[in-house]
């Protein structure tokens, strides 16, 4: 009986373990976090590759969790991917506790995998110390989206003129909307503080440290605070992604993921352009970065680091089906191509300036920062709460969870 | 002569507590462990002591401190007002079920039970564009200008709507079938000593469903101190924090945007334990004692 136990366990322990590792030397495991449609949209280009009958074939594997499964297989050193996609946030943090392998080889096998050919942001986001990390597959940002038949009922067709929608242009529509309409509203709300830092000339740390409680992020939040204090914002608590899709909001803050879910739904007749600004000199809008990263793995042979850098080069040359999952593709190849340009977001890429508008944050308490930002933004820009003494929470907030996590150790 | 040992409990038993072993016994130990660590998941626990403990429960500068009073004070009041709605609805269903003049008793039964089959994620998808003052039926039908899940105590009624809407179906089947059991003729003698219905239900039918009542009781009361889905889909704990519950902020510090934090978060998971089983013990005990 005890072998018959024994087997089922080990019979069971092997499928999970193979299911997941990457251990099989003919087949790429690839772990990525798409739970969403972006997942299918991936799904279809690991296909396309497998389709060209590569030497190594890719396993996709959409991984809910997959920073805590990281952490598990890291930890145990057993079922770790050859492949992964990680956000560009998570960088600094990975590179110091040594849980990436760099990309020499893969860069060496395929030579187009190389700084010019990507979006500049998206790559340098790999670099650490002048060693490359990562090789980026897109940017997705924080946008805006607007209703352009609101735009041209409200006479408000100018304000894109510029391409930059200040807070006073929103500002001068008070008084001016029917009942149930709104300027904007407060989807994504914790980026768009973090592009504002950005425009008024701040950030988010000094020195390593962490800078929450500054002048800055107060005049990020009390700008905002004045579009919500003039009854332009949706109300508090209401779903404000929905209220643009019904055709109730002027300006939607959202990712640049968006566009598909806004271009089913019919009759809501929208363009997209900067996150609006207090200032008409600078527009930012806060991004990050998928990355294709290869987790440390003492057991992931050079031929597979050459197979990874293959799957690479493909998707470098043919990621136009990514940009249908409304991401910026970081591919030079792909988003200068004229097939790209019928997407939405090319609009992001269509000059310098708004490249340089999509702002990554590589802190490496990032996650930290913007957590805080997250829990205290709604409440803040809606004076719900005290400014100064919540800033000094979400200070507090940061500065503890680093001393708990790695930066306390 | 050898005794021939009988392996068949075994075969059935022995999987349940290898899985048991498995997935919760080692895990749990592993988690208490955990606790007396510093530990991000990624590098190797660093032994700490009572630190973790000694944060939560008396630095009262510290974000863990009162993150976790936070937390638990709202789920107290969580468990304080859903655990007798989630005993009470579902008794006073099953009893009015079993009644003679109601009809298509397995047809309300189905309709009650099911939407506790219906995962909380679609549930408060529905529920929220119900509320939705622009575009629900609050709003619209009934001229509501609130905005549910941003203002209090609305946003706690909301939370206990979909808990119970979603709830009462499982505690309900089990009153039912207790309450089927109970001979009639305790019924009919009561009746001809001129017992009225309320008189009938607490002299016969309660201490009949003494057990039951225990079990869901514990069980509902433990359920409730984990609850995580509802306010984490309605309100997203607010608002001002109003909703955040302790699980929410425990699967934050082990999971949550920023790196793991995984030793305090389990300091406070084995707090919430001993919370629980306290008070399962305490209510165990108690109604045992009067039932007896």
């Amino acid at each position: 009986m005890r072998g018959l136990t024994s087997l089922l366990l080990a019979v069971v322990l092997i499928t999970v373990l193979s299911g997941c590792g990457g251990n099989d030397k003919n087949t790429i495991v690839f772990w990525t976090p798409l739970t969403g449609d972006d997942g299918a949209y991936m799904d279809q280009l690991v296909k396309d590759y497998n389709a060209t009958n590569p030497e190594i074939k890719v396993k996709h594997v959409i991984t809910s969790d997959m920073y805590t499964k990281n952490s598990t297989v890291l930890n145990s050193g057993k079922g770790v991917p050859d492949l992964s996609i990680i956000h560009a946030d998570r960088v600094p943090g990975y590179v110091k506790q040594g849980a990436l392998e760099d990309m020499t080889n893969v860069m060496a096998a395929e030579p187009e995998l190389k700084q010019e050919n990507y979006l500049p942001q998206a790559w340098s986001t790999g670099t650490i110390d002048g060693t490359q990390y990562t090789v980026p597959l897109d940017i997705h940002s924080v946008v805006m989206y607007y209703n352009k038949d609101l735009l041209k009922k409200y006479d408000a067709e100018s304000f894109l003129d510029d391409d930059v929608v200040t807070i006073d242009e929103m500002l001068s529509l008070q008084g001016k909307l029917d009942d149930g309409d709104f300027v904007v509203n407060d989807a994504l709300l914790g980026w768009v503080i973090l592009s504002q830092i950005q425009n008024l000339g701040g950030d988010i740390q000094e020195d390593g440290k962490p800078a929450v409680n500054t002048p800055v992020m107060k005049k990020a939040f009390e700008e905002v605070k004045r579009i919500a204090d003039a009854g332009l914002m949706t109300p508090y608590g209401e779903d404000g992604y929905l209220m643009f899709q019904s055709g109730n909001v002027l300006f939607s803050t959202d990712g640049t993921w968006s566009s598909t879910a806004h271009a089913g739904v019919e009759g809501l007749n929208f363009g997209v352009t900067n996150v609006y600004s207090p200032t008409k000199d600078k527009f930012t809008n806060r991004s990050s970065s998928h990355l294709f990263a290869m987790l440390k793995n003492d057991e992931r042979t050079d031929e597979k680091e050459a197979g990874i850098a293959k799957f690479l080069e493909f998707i470098r040359e043919n990621s136009l089906e990514w940009a249908k999952a409304g991401q910026n593709v970081a591919s030079k190849q792909v988003n200068e191509s004229p097939e790209y340009q019928e997407y939405m977001q090319s609009f992001f890429t269509s000059n310098e300036k708004e490249i340089e508008s999509l702002y990554i944050y590589t802190y490496e308490y990032y996650a930290y920062v913007a957590e805080a930002v997250d829990t205290y933004a709604l409440e803040l820009a809606r004076g719900n709460v005290d400014i100064d003494e919540t800033l000094k929470t979400m200070q507090k907030f940061v500065e503890d969870k680093i001393a708990e996590g790695t930066g306390g150790q | 002569m050898k005794k021939k040992i009988n392996w068949a409990p075994a075969f059935f038993v022995g999987p349940h507590i290898i899985l048991f072993a498995i997935f919760i016994l080692l895990p749990t130990i592993y988690g208490i462990y955990a606790s007396f660590t510093k530990w991000n998941l990624m590098n190797e626990p660093v032994w700490v002591g009572l630190d973790n403990y000694k944060t939560i429960l008396f630095n009262q500068d510290s974000t863990f401190h009162t993150q976790f009073f936070n937390g638990m004070k709202n789920t107290f009041i969580f468990v304080g007002i859903s655990v007798p709605l989630l005993i009470i609805i579902p008794l006073m269903i099953a009893v009015a079920l079993e009644h003679k003049q109601v009809k298509m008793k397995n047809l309300i039964q189905s309709i009650i039970y099911i939407p506790g089959l219906i995962s909380i994620s679609a549930a408060a998808l529905i529920w929220l564009l119900i509320f939705n003052k622009q575009l629900g039926i609050t709003g619209n039908l009934f001229g509501s200008d609130v905005a549910w899940p941003a203002t209090q105590p609305y946003a706690w009624i909301i939370i206990f709507v979909i808990t119970v809407w979603g709830g009462v179906g499982g505690n309900m089947i089990i009153y039912r079938a207790s309450i089927s059991g109970v001979s009639q003729d305790l019924y009919e003698s009561a009746e001809l000593d001129g017992a009225g219905p309320v008189r009938r239900f607490a002299s016969i039918t309660l201490p009949s469903i003494r057990f039951p009542l225990i079990y869901t009781f514990v069980m509902t009361t433990g359920g409730a101190f984990n609850v995580f889905g509802q306010p984490l889909m309605m309100t997203d704990g607010g608002p001002r924090q109003s909703t955040h519950v302790l699980m929410m902020y425990i699967r934050q510090l082990a999971f949550g945007n920023g790196e793991s934090i995984a030793g305090m978060a389990s300091a406070m998971a084995v707090l919430l334990g001993l919370v629980i089983l306290v008070i399962s013990a305490l209510q165990y005990y108690v109604m045992n004692r009067n039932a007896a």
